[in-house]
């Protein structure tokens, strides 16, 4: 694994450098430590984990490093969501100057934002830009009409259904919510080894993004106005393990077991991130070629709606390099780059362009089948206080599906919350 | 006597100092920002006791605290009880006492977080082993009413073998002459048990109980790997609650707060146990 030897290399060079800086700072009076660890002038992108050959990412930035004349680095965040929210607030409430680009989760801009840690980007996402990505990665990065970071690849909830079990019971792919309940107790009855549907409904944040899909496909929202809507979705959530549609251990699944119970043959059903879909179509897969994939299905008269993932670029508010930072993030988001990626890794891009390009639908033929997904997406709410009011999502959603609370009353305590986040 | 105290200070000074260092100062600190508003979002705030009265009308604190009172007390007196009859019967194990010892002693020392995965995978409802051995169908995890006995369940089984091995200890400590003597005053085993074994044996049994509950209190892994604190908050401990404020939302000074209600919770079980300590050498 080449990216773990360069961490390695890089954290010896760097207490190297450190040692080296200490020793100097103590013959110049203190000064000299601060760019300990990073040769002059370079650019360090923070980004997660690359699943695959880190490659195609440095060739793309060796490219920028000839085009625009600057050194760039590149390190890997921690593992985990917590870690990674952790080690960024940690280094830029201290004002770090050690990455100037650094990539978000979906859910992080505002409040990173908020707290005066990014540089305001408006002026890199021109008005036709603007137009050619999805609604949902505009709307994430955008905080009070500003945009802080740049969309760099979009994930999506998606329905994941089983061809083959349809077809022998003559059932189209669900629309609508009661069609797949529908389709679920005609192939349970006959099948009862498998589910109906499958999802994720521990109580963590991919609970919060099964459950806002429920409420938005019914029409609802957290606003107040959205409320009797909302409560009818959040009714429907919990009405699927108690009419057996859904398993009521539904509550101590997360993707990754919703995702093996389907890719053995365990359900009819799953909603999962697109992800899933490569280790489906493996050769070794038990469901390979029996796998159909559309948007989540909605209630009658309302729109289908997906929870949005992904990755943002944005640029350290104290990068000491930041016109060369934001230009690093701008060509990473860009189409060209974004492209590449594609092909590299399949991540898939938050504009619609590359949806309509030949070559990149030849290379990656699942793309183009996101692309209604991905017009459907939407942010989880862009506040400055989302982690905090995600905490209270995932305990009254989850109150709601073992059936503890009335989804009335769970929506009235979200708005509770919500509004003391406000005033703090 | 003055004197003698003069002169010892500088013996003292250098555990004085490292107490100071790693134990108060931290403290001090987190009841400092207890008293401040601290998060990303605005300069750093004297609050005085606003962060004490946020938690008095706190559900959620209230909740967990519940939680935390619940486990401590269920598996605590459940390992107490276990340990003690486990310590009896290897007492009497002879020569393969070792054998037995070693045995007893791997849940022990499997690391928290490596039980809590294997745990979780006999909980599993549908593929677990629990379910198949009792022919149920039960949600273990993802139930309210079960989940946190479900991790209760996980933590006897870790630590009675600690408490166990304590006993045992205690157990060796009790001269042999005191049972002779009982068995002569014509005493049967559970007299015995009650009148000689118990009582010689109490002051142990409250150092096991005492490490057991500080432990107890401040549980954070087996719980949050089992059900990170869910379904609907039901396994919400102190220490989760603690975690998710100060490590995922970033409020400092709430989760500081937090942290400083736990200590004050196992000052007061430790105090309380002091006493009957104290009660019972007197």
């Amino acid at each position: 694994m080449r990216a773990a030897t360069d961490v390695t290399l890089l954290g010896r060079r760097r207490v190297a450098l450190a040692l080296g800086a200490l020793s100097l700072g103590a013959l110049a009076g203190g000064c000299g430590e601060r760019n300990a660890g990073r040769a002059p002038g370079a650019v360090v992108l923070r980004h997660p984990k690359l699943f695959g050959d880190p490659r195609p990412l440095d060739t793309l930035l060796a490219g920028f490093e000839r085009a625009a004349g600057v050194h760039v680095r590149r390190a890997t965040l921690p593992a985990s969501s917590d870690e990674q929210h952790l080690f960024y607030a940690i280094n830029l409430q201290a004002r770090s100057t050690e990455f100037d680009v650094l990539a978000l989760d979906a859910i992080w801009a505002a409040e990173f934002a908020q707290a005066g840690w990014l540089r305001d980007l408006s002026h890199r996402l021109a008005a036709e830009e603007r137009a050619d990505l999805f609604p949902g990665p505009l709307a994430a990065v955008t905080w009070r009409g500003r945009v802080y970071a740049l969309p760099w690849f979009a994930d999506a909830g998606l329905l994941y259904y089983r061809t083959d079990l349809l077809e022998r019971h003559h059932l189209a792919p669900p629309r609508t919510w009661d069609d797949l309940v529908a389709a679920a107790h005609a192939v349970t009855r006959a099948a009862s080894d498998v589910h109906g549907f499958v999802w994720q409904g521990k109580q963590y944040e991919g609970l919060v993004c099964n459950a806002l899909e429920f409420v938005w496909s019914h029409g609802g929202g957290l606003d107040e106005a959205d409320v009797p809507a909302a409560a009818r979705g959040l009714a429907f959530m919990r009405s699927l393990v108690t009419a057996n549609v859904t398993p009521d251990y539904v509550t101590t699944l997360t993707e990754e077991p919703t995702r093996v119970a389907f890719g053995r043959g365990g359900a009819l059903f799953l909603r999962n991130w697109p992800y899933a879909w490569r280790l489906f179509e493996r050769a070794d897969s038990p469901v390979r070629g029996r796998v159909g994939v559309s948007v989540l299905p909605h209630a009658p008269g309302a729109a289908p709606a997906a929870t949005l993932g992904g990755w943002q670029l944005g640029v350290n508010a104290f990068s000491p390099r930041p016109e060369a930072a934001e230009r690093l993030a701008a060509f990473l988001t860009a189409a060209p780059a974004q492209k590449a990626l594609a092909l590299a890794y399949g991540y898939s891009p938050p504009r619609r362009s590359l949806y309509a390009d030949a070559e990149l639908a030849a290379a990656q033929p699942f793309l183009p089948r996101l692309r209604a997904v991905l017009e459907a997406a939407r942010p989880r709410p862009v506040s400055p206080h989302y982690v905090a009011l995600s905490q209270t999502l995932q305990a009254e959603f989850s109150a709601v599906l073992v059936g503890e609370r009335a989804p009335e009353a769970a929506l009235a305590a979200i708005g509770r919350a919500a509004a003391a986040l406000e005033r703090r | 006597m003055k004197a003698a105290r003069f002169e010892s200070a500088p013996f003292l000074a250098p555990a004085a100092a490292l107490l100071a260092v790693v134990t108060a100062v931290p403290m001090a600190y987190v009841v400092w920002l207890s008293l401040e508003v601290r998060t990303p979002f605005r300069a750093p705030a004297f609050v005085g006791l606003d962060n004490y009265l946020r938690l008095a009308s706190d559900g959620r604190f209230w909740n967990a605290l519940w939680n935390t009172a619940y486990f401590t007390a269920a598996s605590v007196a459940l390992e107490l009880v276990l340990g003690l009859a486990v310590a009896l019967a290897v007492a009497r194990a002879g020569r393969t006492r070792a054998l037995v010892y070693g045995a007893i002693l791997v849940p022990w020392a499997i690391p928290t977080v490596v039980s809590a995965r294997m745990w979780e995978w006999m909980y599993n409802p549908e593929t677990g082993v629990l379910n198949y051995l009792l022919g149920a169908r039960v949600n273990w995890l993802g139930d309210p009413t079960w989940a946190l006995h479900a991790a209760i369940a996980m933590d006897v089984w870790k630590s009675t073998p600690f408490v166990a091995l304590l006993l045992l200890a205690g157990l060796q400590g009790i001269p042999r002459d005191l049972y002779r003597a009982a068995a002569t005053d014509g005493a049967s085993a559970w007299t015995a048990f009650v009148r000689v074994t118990l009582p010689l044996l109490m002051p142990v049994i409250l150092v096991a109980a005492v490490f057991r509950t500080i432990d107890a209190l401040r549980v954070f892994d087996a719980v949050y790997v089992l059900t990170g604190g869910g379904p609907a908050n039901g396994t919400e401990t102190l220490s989760i609650y603690a975690y998710k404020v100060l490590f995922q939302t970033l409020d400092f000074g709430y989760g500081s707060a937090l942290a400083v209600a736990m200590l004050a919770v196992a000052a007061a079980a430790t105090l309380a146990y002091a006493r009957l300590l104290r009660e019972g050498a007197a």
